[in-house]
C-alpha cells in the first residue's frame, strides 16, 4: 500500500456552506489542500479533480442524499481515499463504517478537528500513527486495529 | 327379600316413602338432586328420581321416570360435553362434569353433573347413579370474571401499544433535537472562527477564542449527555477528566503535567452546562495564568462524591494571583462566581506563591 504523503489532498462534503469554509480553513491551517468541495452525492459524481484526494471529509446527513452512499462512491471513483465522516449522528454509522476511516463527531472544536487531521495526516502518511488518538477522532473498528 | 335388593327397586322405595332402608330414605330426602339410571334396560332410562332433582328440573316424576337423561339437554348444550358423558358411560367410568340443563320452563342452567357406575357383587353395572347441583351462579361468576379479564387485557393492550407509540414518538423527537441542537453548536463555533480568523486584534481574537472554548464546553456536555444511556444524569468526573487532557492538548502544552484523581460523579442533567462552565473557566484559567511565559508544571484534579456532594479540586504549582486583583476585572471570575450559586456550590480560591487551589463543593441532588 503506497503512503500517503504531506501537503495532503482533501475532499469537503459538506451541504452546510458555513461549515465547508470553516473546514476548509481549519485545513488550510494545518497545512493542507483542499482540492474539491460538493454539497451531495450527485455533486461527488460530477467532480472532476486535478488528483485523487488523500482525505475526504463526509457529513452523513446530506441535503436530498446520505453520506454512506457518498462513501461508497468515493472508494469506488479513488481506491486509496481516506473517509472520515462529520456527523452529528454517529449512531447511524453502520457497524462496517462503509469502508471509512473513522468519524469527527459534531460539534467539533478548531483544536478537536485540528488535532483529528494530525492524527489522521500521521496514520496515513506513516502508519501506525505515533500520537495518540485525540479524543474528536473516533476511528472504524478496523482501523482502531490496524493503528493499534 | 334382602335389604340390598330393596334399594334397587327403586319404584317402590319411591312410592313406599318413607319405608325401606334408610340409605334410601336420606337419598329420597336429601336436597341434592339426584337420579338413577339402569343400563339393562333399553336407552339407560331413569329408574329413580328424587324430590329435590323435581325441584330443579321443574318436571314431575311421571315425567322423569323411564326416560334418558339426554331430554334435559338444549339448544345450547356443549355436543363435546354431552360426547364426554357419552364415552364414561359407554366405558362405566364416573364423570365429573359442568353441562347446560334445560328445565320445564325452558330456562338454563348449570348443572355440576356427577355420575358413577354402581357394581354388583359380579363387578357387571347394574345401574348409574347421578346427582346434580345447580352452579348456575358459580359459572356465571367465573364467565364474568372471564370477560372482564379478557376486556381488561384488550384495554391493557390498546394501551401499552399507544405507549410504545409515544415512546418512539418521543425518541424520535428527543434524536431530532439532539441532532438539531448539535448542529447549531457546529454552527455557532463555525461561525465565530471564521469571524476570528478576520479580526486583527489579538485582544479582540483571545476574546472570542475565550468564547469558543466555552462554547466549545458546552458542547461537549451536550454531546456527552446524549452520548449516554441515562440523558437524566451526567457524569462530571469523566467530563472534567476529557476537558483537562484536551485544554492541554488544544494549546499544545505537553509541558504541563496532568495528575487525575478522578472517580465518576453523577449530577442531574439540569446542573451539567452550569457545572460544565465552571470546570471551563478554573481550568483554562489555570493552564493560561499559572503557567504563563513558557512556565511548566503539574496541574492536579480531583473529583470525588461521597454523601451526596460532589468535591472537585483543581491545584497548579504555577505562578499564584491574588484574588481580590482579579476578582471584579474579569468575566470568568464573575462566571465562575454566579454559576456556582447557580448549582449552590462553596467555590474558594488559595492562591500563594506555592500555587493555586480552587475547590467547588455542591450537592449532587437537583435543585
Amino acid at each position: 500500500m503506497a503512503y500517503h504523503v504531506p501537503p495532503l489532498n482533501i475532499l469537503i462534503v459538506e451541504d452546510e456552506a458555513l461549515l465547508a469554509m470553516d473546514i476548509e480553513a481549519m485545513i488550510l491551517d494545518s497545512g493542507h489542500c483542499v482540492i474539491g468541495e460538493a454539497a451531495s452525492l450527485r455533486d461527488v459524481l460530477a467532480l472532476d479533480l486535478p488528483a485523487s484526494p488523500d482525505v475526504a471529509f463526509v457529513d452523513i446527513q446530506l441535503d436530498g442524499s446520505s453520506g454512506l452512499d457518498v462513501c461508497t462512491l468515493i472508494q469506488e471513483r479513488w481506491s486509496a481515499t481516506a473517509v472520515v465522516f462529520v456527523t452529528a449522528n454517529p449512531k447511524k454509522i453502520p457497524d462496517d463504517f462503509c469502508g471509512a476511516h473513522g468519524v469527527i463527531p459534531k460539534p467539533f472544536s478548531r483544536a478537536g478537528l485540528m488535532s483529528a487531521m494530525r492524527y489522521i495526516e500521521d496514520g496515513i502518511c506513516d502508519p501506525p500513527p505515533a500520537s495518540a488518538q485525540p479524543s474528536s477522532f473516533l476511528a472504524s473498528p478496523k482501523l482502531a486495529r490496524a493503528w493499534a | 327379600m334382602k335389604q340390598r335388593d330393596d334399594w334397587h327397586l327403586t319404584e317402590r322405595v319411591m312410592h313406599e316413602n318413607g319405608r325401606g332402608d334408610p340409605f334410601a330414605a336420606a337419598i329420597r330426602g336429601t336436597r341434592m338432586p339426584m337420579v338413577i339410571t339402569d343400563p339393562r334396560k333399553d336407552d339407560n332410562p331413569i329408574v329413580f328420581v328424587n324430590e329435590a332433582f323435581q325441584k330443579l328440573s321443574g318436571y314431575g316424576v311421571d315425567e322423569i321416570l323411564g326416560r334418558n337423561c339426554r331430554f334435559l339437554q338444549g339448544p345450547d348444550t356443549s355436543s363435546e360435553t354431552v360426547a364426554i358423558i357419552r364415552n364414561a358411560l359407554a366405558a362405566e367410568e364416573a364423570v365429573s362434569i359442568d353441562i347446560l340443563n334445560y328445565r320445564k320452563d325452558g330456562s338454563a342452567f348449570w348443572n355440576a353433573l356427577y355420575i358413577s357406575p354402581v357394581r354388583g357383587d359380579d363387578g357387571i353395572v347394574q345401574f348409574f347413579f347421578a346427582s346434580q347441583l345447580d352452579v348456575t351462579d358459580r359459572i356465571e361468576a367465573q364467565r364474568q370474571i372471564a370477560d372482564q379479564k379478557i376486556e381488561v387485557e384488550k384495554q391493557v393492550r390498546a394501551r401499552t401499544l399507544d405507549l410504545q407509540e409515544a415512546l418512539e414518538e418521543k425518541t424520535l423527537l428527543l434524536h431530532e433535537v439532539d441532532h438539531r441542537v448539535k448542529n447549531n453548536l457546529t454552527m455557532i463555533g463555525a461561525l465565530l472562527r471564521l469571524q476570528s480568523r478576520t479580526l486583527g486584534d489579538p485582544k479582540l481574537q483571545q476574546a472570542l477564542e475565550n468564547m469558543l472554548e466555552r462554547i466549545d464546553a458546552l458542547a461537549v456536555v451536550h454531546r456527552r449527555l446524549y452520548q449516554s444511556d441515562d440523558i437524566t444524569q451526567f457524569d462530571i468526573g469523566a467530563f472534567a477528566a476529557n476537558l483537562a487532557s484536551d485544554v492541554l492538548a488544544s494549546m499544545g502544552r505537553k509541558d504541563i503535567a496532568l495528575v487525575q484523581d478522578v472517580d465518576p460523579a453523577f449530577i442531574p442533567a439540569s446542573k451539567a452546562s452550569a457545572t460544565g462552565l465552571i470546570l471551563n473557566e478554573i481550568i483554562t484559567n489555570a493552564v493560561k495564568h499559572a503557567f504563563v511565559d513558557g512556565r511548566s508544571g503539574t496541574l492536579g484534579l480531583s473529583v470525588k462524591q461521597r454523601d451526596g456532594a460532589v468535591f472537585i479540586e483543581l491545584q497548579d504549582d504555577g505562578a499564584g494571583f491574588d484574588p481580590s486583583e482579579t476578582h471584579a476585572s474579569s468575566i470568568g471570575q464573575s462566571l465562575v462566581t454566579r454559576l456556582s450559586r447557580q448549582i449552590k456550590a462553596t467555590t474558594e480560591w488559595h492562591s500563594d506563591s506555592d500555587g493555586t487551589r480552587v475547590s467547588v463543593t455542591f450537592p449532587a441532588a437537583a435543585g
